[in-house]
C-alpha cells in the first residue's frame, strides 16, 4: 500500500513539517506490525516541499503520476494544504490533513479533503474565550489586544476569540496582523502596552511566538493573561525558546495531550520515546492521527480504488484517534472542540474543558492562580 | 513623543545589527559584482556554531564572536576558491543562481547537521532591559549594537587604512587600474570575499542571541539584507550603514504610526521612491553599465 506526502522538510516550516513525519512514520510502522492495511504492508513515500506553495503542487502531481500512489496524506501547514489539496481534488483523491485548520480550506465546496483534528482554526480559541466571558467580572480583562502573523491558520484563530470576547462586551484594545518576516516585536509591544490591554491573544506559528514573549520581557510589560496558538505546542523547544519561568501560565489551544487516554496513545508516546526521545510534540500526534483515520477509512470500506466511497464513509462515521473521537461535516471541516492548555511548572497541562482536564488550576501568566 | 523616541532608540539599535550584516553583501558586490544570495544562510550557519560553541563550552555567544569570526573568514574563503571565484567576471544572473545554489547547500548542510528544530541561544540578558528614565534599552541588543559599531569601525578601519583595504577598494573602483598598479586582484577578491562572510559571521552570532533560528530562516534576512544595500546604493559601505539604519527605524515607525501589517511595505515604499529619484541608490555608484544605458 503506497502512500505519498509532501511535506516541508526544509524551509520555514521544516520544523513541524519533520514533527508531521516524525508521526506519519510512528504510525505506518506501528500499522504495519499489525499486518499493514488490507493486508498490506504499509510503505511510505515522501517528497519535500521546501515550505513552496508551487513546489507541494509539483509534488502532489508527481506521486500521483509517476510514483503511483494508493492514498495520500496532506503536507504541514494551511498554507501549503491550500494549493496541495486542489491537486488531490482534481484526481478524485481522497486527502487527509493533519494541519490545514484554516477556513479557506473547506469554504470552496470540495468533496475529497478532511481536516484530522478536532476544530477549524477560526474555532480553536473557543474554549479560551468561553473560560474568559465566564470568569467574574472583577477578574475579566476589559481590553485584549490581538496580535497575529499573517498567516491562513494564525489569523482565524485570534480573529475566532475577538468576535467571542467583543460579542461579550470585552473590548480590542489592539489588532493587527504582522508579516511572517517580523523579527523584532518591540514595536508591536511598545503599541499593545500603550493600548492599555490587560490579556494578550496571539495568533502564532513557533518563532514568531518565542520572539514575542521576549520583547514583553524586555519592556517589562506582562499582562495577567497570555495566550498564544501553536507556539506553546512545541514542548521543550518553547521551553528552551523563552525561559522556563516565562511558560508559566501561558494558555493555548490543543489538539493533544500525552496522557489522553484515547486509541493508541500509550503505545504512540511509547514508539516516539523510544525512536526519538522526549514527549512527542503536537504536530507528530496529529501525524499519527491522520494515519489512524486513513487506516480506519480503508478498512471501513474494504477498498481504495474507489476514493469516493472513502471520503463517503468518512462524512458519516466517527473515527477513535490519539486526539479522541474525530467526525467531518459534508465540507470535510471537523465537528469537535480543542483543548485548553496551561504550563504550569513546566509541564504543559489541560485545563479545559473539565473532563479532559489534567489539572483544575488555571493561572496568570507568570503569576497567581485565578 | 516618548513612544516616538523609544522607536528611534529601538529602531537604530536594530539597525546597527543590520548594518553589520549587510555590510559583507554590499563590500562583495562592489568588489566583484556578485549578488551573494547565500548571504542570509551564512549568518544562519555562523548562527548555528555559535549555538554549538555556547552548547558545548558555555561561552557567552558575544565572547565567542571573535572565533566565529575566524572560522567564516575561512569558510569564505574555502567559498569563494571552490564555488564562486569560477562565476565571477560572468553575467550577474549567473552569480545569483550560483550564490543561491550555495545557499541551498548551506540550508541542507544544517538540516543534516543540527536538525530542523528551532535552536536558540539564551543568555542571562537575552530577557533583560536598561531603563533609562521612561525608556527601555533591550540588554541584547544593546550590546550587539555595541559590538555592531566596533566592528564596522574595524571594517572602515582595515578599508581605509591598510595596504590590503586600498586594495580591496582600488579593485573595487577600477579592477584594470588595480591590476597595474600591482595589485593581484585575484587574491584580493578571494579576501574581501572572506572578509564580508568573516564580519557576516560576527551578525550571525549577534542574531543567535536576539531570535530562534532554523535551517530557512535564511529566506527572511537575505530579503531585509538586499533591500537595506539596495537602499543605500550596491557597493557602498557606507551606503549600507544608512541604509540599515533607515531600513531599522522605519520598522520600528511603521509598525507603531501604519500598521504592523504595513512593516514590510512601508520600507519597500521608501526604496521605490528613492530608486525613483536616484537609482543608484542612496550612495551607489554609478557603474559603466549604468552610463551606457
Amino acid at each position: 500500500m503506497r502512500i505519498g506526502a509532501s511535506l516541508p522538510l526544509t524551509g520555514e516550516f521544516s520544523q513541524g513539517g519533520a514533527d508531521t513525519q516524525r508521526g506519519y512514520e510512528i504510525w505506518a510502522k506501528l500499522q504495519n506490525e499489525q499486518g499493514g492495511i488490507l493486508g498490506r504492508k504499509v510503505e511510505m513515500i515522501y517528497k519535500d516541499d521546501a515550505t513552496n506553495q508551487n513546489t507541494v503542487v509539483s509534488n502532489y502531481n508527481q506521486l500521483l503520476s509517476n510514483e503511483g500512489v494508493d492514498l495520500l496524506l496532506g503536507t504541514q501547514s494551511s498554507l501549503l494544504n491550500i494549493p496541495a489539496s486542489t491537486v488531490a481534488e482534481r484526481a478524485g483523491m481522497l486527502y487527509i490533513c493533519a494541519s490545514c485548520a484554516s477556513p479557506e480550506m473547506f469554504n470552496r465546496g470540495f468533496k475529497y479533503s478532511f481536516f484530522s483534528q478536532q476544530a477549524m482554526a477560526s474555532d480553536q480559541g473557543a474554549t479560551f474565550a468561553d473560560w474568559i466571558i465566564g470568569l467574574p467580572k472583577e477578574k475579566r480583562p476589559k481590553k485584549v489586544a490581538y496580535p497575529s502573523l499573517d498567516d491562513p491558520f494564525a489569523t482565524p484563530v485570534a480573529e475566532g476569540i475577538r468576535k467571542k470576547l467583543e460579542a461579550a462586551g470585552i473590548e480590542t484594545a489592539y489588532a493587527d496582523t504582522y508579516p511572517v518576516a517580523t523579527k523584532n516585536f518591540d514595536a508591536i509591544v511598545t503599541a499593545i502596552r500603550d493600548s492599555g490591554a490587560e490579556a494578550v491573544v496571539q495568533g502564532a506559528q513557533f518563532e514568531d511566538g518565542v520572539n514575542f514573549v521576549r520583547a514583553l520581557n524586555r519592556a517589562n510589560f506582562h499582562p495577567e493573561i497570555l495566550y498564544q496558538s501553536s507556539s506553546p505546542t512545541y514542548g521543550q523547544q518553547y521551553v528552551d525558546g523563552v525561559g522556563k519561568a516565562n511558560t508559566e501560565g501561558v494558555l493555548f489551544s490543543s489538539s493533544y495531550h500525552v496522557d489522553a487516554d484515547t486509541k493508541g496513545n500509550k503505545e504512540f508516546a511509547a514508539r516516539y520515546r523510544e525512536i526519538y526521545g522526549g514527549y512527542p510534540p503536537e504536530d507528530a500526534a496529529d501525524g499519527y492521527a491522520a494515519g489512524q483515520v486513513l487506516a480506519a477509512v480503508v478498512e471501513g470500506v474494504g477498498r481504495t480504488d474507489d476514493q469516493k466511497a472513502l471520503a463517503d464513509w468518512l462524512r458519516g462515521n466517527e473515527v477513535e484517534t490519539v486526539l479522541g473521537k474525530l467526525s467531518w461535516n459534508e465540507d470535510g471541516s471537523p465537528r469537535g472542540d480543542f483543548l485548553l492548555g496551561q504550563w504550569q511548572n513546566n509541564v504543559s497541562e489541560v485545563v479545559l474543558p473539565g473532563e479532559a482536564a489534567t489539572t483544575t488550576r488555571i493561572t496568570r501568566w507568570r503569576g497567581e492562580a485565578f | 513623543m516618548t513612544t516616538l523616541l523609544q522607536l528611534l532608540i529601538t529602531g537604530l539599535l536594530v539597525g546597527a545589527v543590520y548594518a553589520l550584516m549587510s555590510s559583507g553583501l554590499t563590500l562583495i558586490f562592489g568588489v566583484m559584482r556578485v549578488v551573494n544570495l547565500a548571504h542570509g544562510a551564512f549568518a544562519v550557519l555562523a548562527a548555528y556554531l555559535t549555538y554549538t560553541v555556547w552548547t558545548w563550552t558555555g561561552l557567552d555567544p558575544l565572547l565567542s564572536v571573535p572565533i566565529i569570526v575566524a572560522v567564516m573568514f575561512g569558510i569564505g574563503w574555502l567559498s569563494y576558491n571552490l564555488v564562486v571565484r569560477h562565476v565571477r567576471g560572468s553575467h550577474i544572473s549567473m552569480t545569483v543562481l550560483v550564490t543561491f545554489g550555495i545557499a541551498l547547500t548551506i540550508e541542507g548542510i544544517a538540516g543534516f547537521v543540527w536538525g530542523n528544530q528551532s535552536r536558540t541561544v539564551r543568555t542571562s540578558y537575552t530577557d533583560t532591559s536598561v531603563q533609562i528614565g521612561p525608556f527601555f534599552l533591550p540588554t541584547a541588543t544593546l550590546l550587539a549594537a555595541a559590538i555592531a559599531v566596533a566592528l564596522l569601525g574595524a571594517l572602515f578601519f582595515i578599508l581605509n587604512q591598510t595596504w590590503t583595504g586600498r586594495a580591496v577598494r582600488a579593485s573595487a573602483v577600477n579592477e584594470s587600474g588595480a591590476l597595474l598598479v600591482g595589485v593581484s586582484v585575484k587574491s584580493i577578491a578571494a579576501s574581501a570575499f572572506a572578509l564580508g562572510i568573516a564580519t557576516l559571521g560576527a551578525g550571525g552570532a549577534i542574531i543567535a542571541v536576539m531570535y530562534p533560528f532554523i535551517p530557512g530562516t535564511h529566506y527572511q534576512w537575505i530579503a531585509r539584507l538586499l533591500a537595506i544595500v539596495v537602499l543605500g546604493g550596491l557597493g557602498s559601505l557606507m551606503g549600507a550603514v544608512i541604509g540599515a539604519l533607515s531600513i531599522g527605524v522605519a520598522e520600528q515607525f511603521a509598525t507603531q504610526y501604519v500598521g504592523a501589517s504595513w512593516v514590510e511595505i512601508v520600507p519597500f515604499l521608501v526604496i521605490i521612491i528613492i530608486l525613483i529619484v536616484r537609482p543608484r541608490g542612496i550612495l551607489g555608484q554609478k557603474l559603466r553599465e549604468d552610463a551606457t544605458v
